[in-house]
């Protein structure tokens, strides 16, 4: 092997087979673990629909009617199961990083506010619903969305597609980012209205706190 | 012959786009002074959305509201298939100009068995088999850039391309010129009226939800108009469940996240 390597071509000749060889033997290596890693991604992600749909049946068919429990209940829910920083960075768009520190707590805490409100006002249309999961896709290394079904037991609702937008970073557990309705993502929407009602405002981040504070208090 | 109930009524189509028309020409909202940038005429377009927004709180919110309460089910869903079957000639020529010979062959054959019964009933096995098709996704086929967006009087959100789609499908549906005895007639004029109720209806409690629970109803209702178009869109070249233009938001977030 000294020998020849010591003459250029041969050595040449050697070092591209000795390439092609690592390449052989590395390659398979990376893909194999490519598929693992999403594997455990898309794994991740359907373990929290699955659990937080479980959850929301245990809410629904424990519930007494009590508005004050059914709140306790879905905030904790968002709690848990959602990144409610990413969506609040997400929904603010551009406005995030000209917002100050007290604003982005403020935002939070009002985002938050309101999609628990939201879905309280709302929470016996979510009666009779089953959710049925089609498949999951990775998008990226970080994350997967988990597309299904929700079902109306009564037949009387058509079925409505649902897709979750789930972040699946490697050091924390992943948590829902975005919700799309028949490929409607309700972040996007969020955003949209959010950047309309600051730019409308003259690109004042606290307008859109005011306006959610606002909205919230009508209801 | 044409009676002049007739001429009127068909005159009335065009009458959206005059309005739409004359608004456009007032006013062009200066790029930095724009909530978003496909909308140039923002200012008009708010006007024509406060104005649609009164048509429907003074007409067809409670006329929607009174539907849901007396229609019983199997008459609304004898009207969602009508609509539908109404719909069919356009997906057939639509999907033949795309290329999509299986979905124009379908759509033929599901508007000539439910015509046995004016598409009042289904009568095929899979109706969901059939995947709508307008003038709109066949331009967008062809790479027609989509254009500004134009909120219309009476018709709603739209862009310039899906405007153009929306006419050239009613100027081409044969339906439309079908003279068959006053019976069918009358059905023809009641039709759009109806149409129009019967998807509030059916859309009650989102559509509700954006008018009156909405930081900004104008600014929601386009950002759903561009999704679901979207998702139409996607349908026609392939995609069926891919929102490329939402997915790519997502990206450029997780990237900017690092």
């Amino acid at each position: 092997m000294m020998i020849l390597t010591q003459t250029p071509a041969i050595s040449a000749i050697v070092k591209r087979w000795l390439g092609k060889m690592l390449m052989v033997i590395c390659l398979p290596m990376a893909l194999a673990g490519l598929p693992a890693h999403a594997d455990s991604q898309i794994n991740a992600a359907t373990e929290v629909i699955s659990k937080m749909i479980g959850e929301v049946e245990t809410y629904l068919a424990t519930d007494p009617g009590d508005v004050a429990r059914r709140t306790q209940n879905i905030a904790r829910l968002f709690d848990t199961h959602f990144d409610l920083e990413g969506i609040a960075r997400f929904s603010a768009g551009p406005y995030w990083r000209a917002a100050t520190d007290q604003e982005r707590i403020t935002y939070i805490q009002t985002m938050r506010d309101v999609m628990v409100g939201t879905v309280v006002r709302n929470f016996d249309q979510l009666s009779g619903l089953n959710f049925t999961t089609i498949d999951s896709q990775a998008k990226g290394d970080k994350m997967v969305l988990v597309r299904g079904t929700f079902n109306d037991a009564s037949g009387k609702r058509p079925p409505i597609s649902v897709g979750w937008r789930v972040i699946t970073p490697s050091a924390a557990p992943a948590k829902v980012l975005d919700i799309e309705i028949e490929n409607i993502s309700m972040l996007v929407t969020q955003k949209q209205e959010n950047i309309a009602i600051i730019r409308k405002n003259g690109g004042q981040f606290s307008a859109l706190i005011e306006a959610m504070k606002s909205r919230q208090q009508s209801h | 012959m044409l009676t002049s109930t007739d001429r009127i009524a068909r005159q009335a189509h065009f009458l959206p786009l005059v309005a739409m028309l004359f608004l456009v020409a007032c006013s062009s909202v200066p790029e930095t002074e724009r909530t978003d940038p496909r909308d140039p005429f923002e200012a008009s377009n708010r006007k024509a959305f406060a104005f649609n927004m009164a048509v429907d709180t003074y007409l067809l919110e409670p006329a929607a509201s009174g539907y849901r309460k007396t229609m019983p089910l199997a008459g609304r869903r004898a009207v969602d298939n009508h609509i539908d079957w109404i719909g069919l000639p356009a997906t057939t020529f639509n999907s033949t100009l795309q290329g999509r010979f299986e979905n124009a062959g379908l759509s033929a054959i599901h508007f000539t068995i439910n015509s046995l019964t004016l598409g009042l009933i289904d009568l095929t096995e899979d109706p969901k088999a059939v995947k709508e098709q307008d003038f709109g996704q066949t331009l967008a086929s062809f790479d027609v850039p989509e254009g500004n967006y134009l909120m219309v009087p009476l018709l709603g959100p739209n862009t310039s391309r899906s405007l153009t789609g929306r006419f050239v499908d009613t100027v081409t549906n044969p339906v439309s010129f079908l003279k068959a005895g006053d019976s069918i007639e009358t059905m023809q004029s009641l039709r759009t009226p109806v149409a129009v109720v019967a998807q509030r209806a059916n859309l009650f409690e989102p559509f509700n939800d954006v008018k009156y629970n909405s930081l900004d109803p104008y600014a929601r209702t386009r950002s759903l108009y561009y999704q679901g178009r979207a998702g139409r869109i996607n349908a026609t070249i392939g995609k069926p469940t891919d929102n490329r233009a939402t997915n790519d938001q997502f990206e450029s977030f997780l990237e900017s996240s690092k």
